[in-house]
């Protein structure tokens, strides 16, 4: 009796969840496992009947392609450089949100908006701003004396201007730090005073530890990002000038739906995959030593 | 004392003018565009530019909508799709969470880590597979591979209700049992009506998601009837590169929805925030 309840319960169980194993295998089993048979074809496209297995020749000859070495060092530029610029930048926010000041309610507000903007408006708004001929920008620094800067079309300020761009909407990762900023016991700050501890030594001694999980949890949200990062290269340059915007997955695009190479365009996702699956371990592996866990001893 | 005062009169002036300071990064772009969509073409053609228009009009508006009669199908379309993503969100993420929540279960246990692993897997390695499979389905060209996946419950969501179902006392779903009622009872009147705050974060979240998504759009649909309204900006871009009033007229249209919505429900929003962790 009891077990044929039990059992009666289990399948009502997968019933509820049925909507989620439906999903998680069209969506995600189906494409993946697909994806790996076709990285080692030459199938061309989508649903190709004509199709050799090639074995890892898609992997060995991904080198070959040229832009291939210019989009993964691209992709590293936006990795090396912009998760710690942008991680840093969302921090220093947070900290200046969490000023115990009166209306600081409404510049919360204020810096979590730009985040909100659709990609599309985004990079309109900043090819306004920074039109080398009309925009705001070069027309402020020229105030201060400046020569007139391409920024969207030179080679050497196209991905720092997307880095700031990264910082504009970097509004998520404001609002976990100030949440874990507002989490860190005042009685903490008031121990270290005492004991004749100043502003820097204490955010070396207590904020950055009590917040550390934090710091590790964005570092990995915006490592995976950055690695795929496409959209902003696409919308404001076209990965241009000269390839200098062009990242890895912009390659990944470029082989499947330019190229017609669906085949080649997998197995550089995959290899991606593999990266960042390595990546973000041994960020996890290296953690251990700096993140600091409250209960733990 | 007076000395004390002082200085702390010195640091909140300094607070004020470093959080001033980054005010200007934040909203200085955006006053530009509002600033540019009202000036006339010429006007933003001068050098140096002005900061406020000369002539405020909203000509940009009427060029606008006259150079691509689209804009309204667009607009309606991102509505029309982030509602149906918002709905299907809600009501399949709550009853899959439901059965991740109250069902004593040993599969429950192997099944929800793996819920929490889709999470972390990088959606641009799913965006050539997932087109693949797209295709073969014939749903290119389609909205569908935007709505139905929201109909079939999503990690975040799940997670969130999930963790919401958790603070509800278990007594009151056993009540409900002994009062005659099923599993879908508890479900439905019991579960659901307690977790109001939980669902409107999902429905704003959700809505607010799909209405910035760009790359799904992009990739599966080619149809310009059947744009949303981003990437009927993005052909904008290459249409009318130069009539910036009119780009800054569109960009701010797209801007509305999600900034009006923000003002009047910003709790949720920073609440789904800081809960998932996830990136608006």
């Amino acid at each position: 009796m009891m077990k044929s309840l039990r059992k009666y319960d289990t399948l009502l169980f997968f019933l509820f969840i049925m909507p989620w194993i439906i999903g998680f295998t069209i969506f995600f089993l189906i494409p993946f496992g697909t994806s790996v048979f076709y990285a080692f074809t030459d199938a061309k496209l989508p649903g190709a009947v004509n199709y050799h297995f090639v074995g890892f020749d898609n992997f060995i000859h991904m080198i070959d392609d040229p832009i291939f070495l210019k989009s993964l060092l691209n992709t590293m530029y936006f990795v090396v450089f912009g998760v710690p610029i942008v991680t840093a930048g969302m921090l220093v926010l947070a900290m200046l949100l969490n000023f115990n000041v009166k209306g600081i309610a409404l510049f919360r507000t204020f810096y979590y908006l730009p985040t909100l903007v659709p990609i599309v408006a985004t990079v309109i708004i900043w090819r306004l701003v920074f039109n080398a001929e009309f925009g705001i920008l070069n027309a402020g620094l020229g105030l201060l004396g400046f020569d007139k800067i391409d920024w969207i079309g030179g080679e050497h300020t196209i991905k720092p201007v997307i880095i700031l761009l990264q910082v504009w909407i970097s509004g998520s990762g404001v609002l976990i730090f100030l949440a874990a900023l507002k989490n860190v016991p005042r009685h903490l700050y008031e121990a270290a005073e005492i004991d004749g501890a100043a502003g820097v030594r204490k955010f070396l001694s207590i904020t950055l530890p009590m917040i550390s999980p934090s710091i590790l949890f964005v570092i990995i949200i915006q490592t995976m990002y950055n690695f795929q990062m496409f959209t902003e290269a696409l919308l404001l340059s076209k990965g241009g000038p000269n390839y200098a915007a062009y990242t890895f997955v912009y390659n990944i695009y470029k082989s499947a739906f330019t190229d017609l190479k669906f085949s080649m365009a997998m197995s550089q996702s995959i290899f991606l995959f593999a990266l960042i699956s390595l990546v973000t371990f041994v960020l996890m592996k290296i953690s251990n030593r700096f993140v600091y866990y409250e209960g733990e001893r | 004392m007076n000395g004390g005062q002082k200085s702390s009169i010195t640091a909140t002036v300094s607070k004020y003018a470093l959080l001033l300071a980054a005010l200007v990064l934040f909203v200085g772009p955006l006053v530009w565009m509002l600033s540019t969509m009202m000036k006339t073409k010429a006007e933003t053609y001068k050098v140096p530019p002005t900061i406020f228009p000369e002539h405020m009009n909203f000509e940009a508006f009427e060029r606008l909508f006259a150079v691509q009669p689209m804009m309204w199908q667009w607009i309606q379309n991102s509505f029309a799709i982030s509602f149906f993503v918002a709905l299907g969100a809600v009501v399949s993420s709550s009853i899959v969470a439901y059965g991740f929540s109250r069902f004593a279960t040993k599969y429950r246990d192997k099944l929800f880590p793996i819920v929490l692993l889709t999470l972390m897997i990088p959606p641009s390695i799913m965006m050539i597979p997932s087109y693949v499979l797209f295709a073969k389905l014939g749903w290119i060209d389609t909205w569908l591979p935007l709505i139905v996946p929201a109909w079939l419950g999503g990690a975040y969501y799940i997670f969130l209700f999930r963790q919401f179902f958790l603070t509800i006392p278990q007594e009151l779903d056993e009540a409900t049992y002994l009062d005659g009622g099923n599993r879908w009872t508890v479900y439905a009147r019991v579960i659901m009506p307690l977790s109001k705050p939980i669902i409107i974060t999902t429905i704003i979240f959700a809505f607010v998601n799909s209405w910035l998504d760009f790359l799904g759009p992009f990739l599966y649909i080619k149809n310009n009837e059947l744009f949303t309204l981003s990437v009927g900006l993005q052909l904008l871009i290459g249409q009318t590169s130069q009539d910036f009033p009119a780009l800054a007229a569109g960009a701010f249209i797209s801007i509305i929805p999600i900034g009006l919505l923000y003002f009047f429900a910003q709790r949720y929003i920073v609440e789904g925030v800081v809960l998932t962790g996830s990136k608006g």
